[in-house]
């Protein structure tokens, strides 16, 4: 069941930003092949671009995001992705930290609750008018249920988040320095057989040739040297 | 005094480590319910408006462009172009990576982003034939600051939306003091591997040169397409940036080949995750700055300092002054969205140019990102080097300081951000 919200989830978010950039995208060159037909008098091309009508593509675009924004949000506590200022609890006794943290995680769950909550409220109160959005012409409340849906997922993210860290102590980290792919670049590279991580590519053989030619550094380089880009996925340790 | 009570609850929240957002968030409630009379309501409905703006849907776009640009094998490209043209003088490698890191820039939005896109590339290489890794680590952490000043950034869009400024205009702007910083940055590291000599790559003839060009040609259109699309007013910024999202698909999946049409969908969910974190933060600061105006407190912050006759010299080394150390705690999405809404209107009072002080900013959330404990550039270079956080900070030492330097610069010398705006008539 949580499985399935998860991937619910993840889809839905993936989703709206792929769907609301190949909008827009359309949008545009659907006004500029408009504008070229017309100058270039192509009137069978004119006609048929002009009966569509893409003036509501911003609105969509807008809302598309303010959705992708409320539950990718819940999905990045998940992820571990909402930082703070943790410079100074960092440097506390771990029992002093712990508390913090557990503290900081139940905030966001108030946070979002109450948030929802207000959301909730909105909603209900909007539902009863006949408030339409000025393009698209569809009913407010359905845009703005994105606010308490998002909120409540939200909300039951950081009390999960919480609930872990109560029990394992492990919280869900970001890794900025986290190259998607690129080791199973090099893990693919070492099962095939191949010499050197199709990434390194052009330059690491660039700079091997200038090597010979300079003569000088062989091969007593630092410790990135033979493992590379796969190296990202630990490095990044914190002080 | 509810300037102080605000900022000061803001700040207990922020220092027991909870996300800012919500810190933010939290300010606001808390003090509504037990200081003021606002309803509640007019919070509901700041939550729904706070986004719906569409400038600010340039920044999920411009993050998703730049992830495809950094998975696509457009960076590779750059750097062999990057390293045909200038690695034969001293510092060899490691001024590719200043110039590789500046191309990159001009493509993409985010300034940790052209950090992994060139690091993870660059480094091992420069190991490998040589240079200290202190040294690597260094010329490209802070060679990626530049993804901020070098349109497009998305720092500048959170500006321009924080200030309501054209968002075209502070590109524009940003163009000629990112080139001066390139170059800036470049001689640093010039000089010191001419101090330590450092290797040197053969000179590249002319014909590689040009290949290494044509390979690299598909990433390095998109700055036209971006910057030429604004400028002459055929996209607005949020327009190129989806454009721009759309040509790097078109580029890493069709063109280059180097990402297969499976690895979209994680691309997609990376840059959603990404950008909703930063909307979040948006969302809550617009709550946060709606607070503050109800209250007043710019126009009385603004009317002080005024009165102190601290002047815009004064205040402008005072700014800079609190950007620095607010750089070194927090990131800069947060600091821009909470201190401009305060900051900015003192700045308009005392007769400062907007764009200006964008520009210095941006500047400022640069030399941000390489100072300690929290430079973003700084985690994700020592994370592709393995160096500790404090080595790599020392080993940024020498950059910093030209970046002081060149932050003086801008701060005093205005005509170097507002020249080109103003004479290509946009401001």
């Amino acid at each position: 069941m949580l499985r399935i919200l998860d991937r619910l989830e993840e889809w839905l978010i993936a989703f709206l930003i792929g769907a609301a950039t190949l909008l827009i995208f359309v949008a545009v060159v659907h006004r500029y092949s408009l504008d070229m037909s017309a100058e270039w008098g192509w009137d069978v091309l004119y006609d048929w671009l002009f009966v569509i009508d893409l003036s509501w593509a911003q609105e969509l675009c807008i809302y598309m995001f303010v959705w992708m924004a409320k539950f990718g949000a819940a999905y990045g506590v998940r992820t571990g992705i909402h930082v703070g200022v943790d410079v100074l609890i960092n440097n506390l006794p771990e029992w002093a930290r712990s508390k913090l943290v557990l503290f900081g995680l139940l905030a966001g769950a108030l946070f979002t609750g109450l948030v929802g909550t207000f959301g909730a409220n909105f909603v209900w109160h909007i539902a009863h008018t006949e408030q339409t959005s000025p393009d698209l012409e569809v009913p407010v409340w359905i845009v703005y249920l994105a606010i308490p849906l998002g909120s409540y997922l939200m909300c039951f993210r950081f009390l999960e988040v919480a609930w872990s860290f109560f029990r394992t102590g492990e919280l869900p980290r970001h890794e900025h320095a986290h190259v998607e792919g690129l080791e199973e670049e090099v893990e693919q590279a070492q099962a095939t057989g191949r010499p050197e991580p199709v990434f390194l590519g052009e330059s690491i053989t660039l700079a091997e040739e200038r090597e010979h030619i300079h003569g000088g550094h062989s091969e007593h380089a630092g410790p990135t040297d033979d493992h590379g880009p796969e190296s990202n996925d630990r490095g990044e340790g914190r002080p | 005094m509810t300037g102080l009570i605000i900022f000061g609850l803001l700040l207990v929240l922020m220092l027991t480590g909870m996300p800012v957002s919500i810190a933010l968030g939290l300010t606001v409630l808390t003090y509504l319910f037990t200081m003021t009379t606002v309803p509640i309501e007019s919070v509901a409905l700041k939550l729904f408006t706070g986004i719906e703006k569409f400038e600010i849907m340039a920044i999920p776009f411009f993050i998703l462009a730049g992830n495809f640009l950094t998975h696509g094998g457009v960076a590779r490209r750059m750097i062999a172009f990057a390293s045909s043209m200038v690695g034969h003088y001293h510092g060899g490698l490691g001024l590719s990576a200043v110039f590789a890191c500046a191309l990159f820039a001009a493509v993409s939005g985010s300034s940790p982003a052209t950090v992994v896109a060139v690091g993870s590339i660059l480094l091992p290489a420069m190991v490998k034939q040589g240079f200290p890794v202190r040294f690597g680590t260094g010329a490209i952490a802070s060679g990626g600051g530049l993804g901020i000043l070098i349109p497009p950034s998305i720092v500048m869009v959170m500006y321009a939306v924080s200030t309501n400024s054209s968002v075209g205009a502070l590109f524009i702007a940003g163009i000629v003091p990112g080139i001066v910083l390139a170059f800036m940055l470049g001689i640093t590291t010039w000089w010191i591997a001419r101090r330590n000599n450092y290797p040197r790559l053969k000179r590249a003839d002319w014909a590689t040169r040009f290949r290494t060009w044509r390979k690299s040609v598909w990433g390095l259109m998109l700055i036209f397409l971006v910057m030429g699309g604004i400028y002459t007013g055929a996209f607005t910024p949020t327009e190129a940036a989806a454009m721009s999202a759309v040509y790097a698909f078109v580029v890493a999946v069709y063109v280059y080949k180097d990402m297969p049409l499976s690895r979209v969908p994680r691309v997609l969910l990376d840059s959603a995750n990404m950008s909703a974190m930063l909307l979040y933060i948006i969302t809550n600061a617009v709550l946060f700055s709606y607070l503050l105006t109800y209250e007043n407190i710019p126009q009385q912050l603004a009317q002080w300092m005024v009165d102190t006759g601290l002047g815009p010299i004064g205040f402008l080394l005072a700014v800079n002054v609190m950007l620095l150390l607010a750089g070194n705690i927090m990131e800069p999405t947060s600091i821009i969205l909470i201190t401009s809404p305060v900051l900015f209107p003192v700045a308009m009072a005392l007769g400062i140019d907007p764009i200006h002080f964008g520009v210095m900013v941006a500047v400022n959330m640069e030399i941000g990102m390489i100072t300690p404990p929290v430079g973003l550039n700084l985690y994700v270079a020592s994370g592709i080097s393995r160096l500790g956080m404090t080595e790599t900070t020392v080993a940024c030492f020498p950059w910093l300081l030209t970046m002081l330097v060149f932050l003086m610069m801008i701060t005093y010398w205005p005509t170097l951000s507002l020249w080109l705006p103003r004479t290509l008539g946009m401001m």
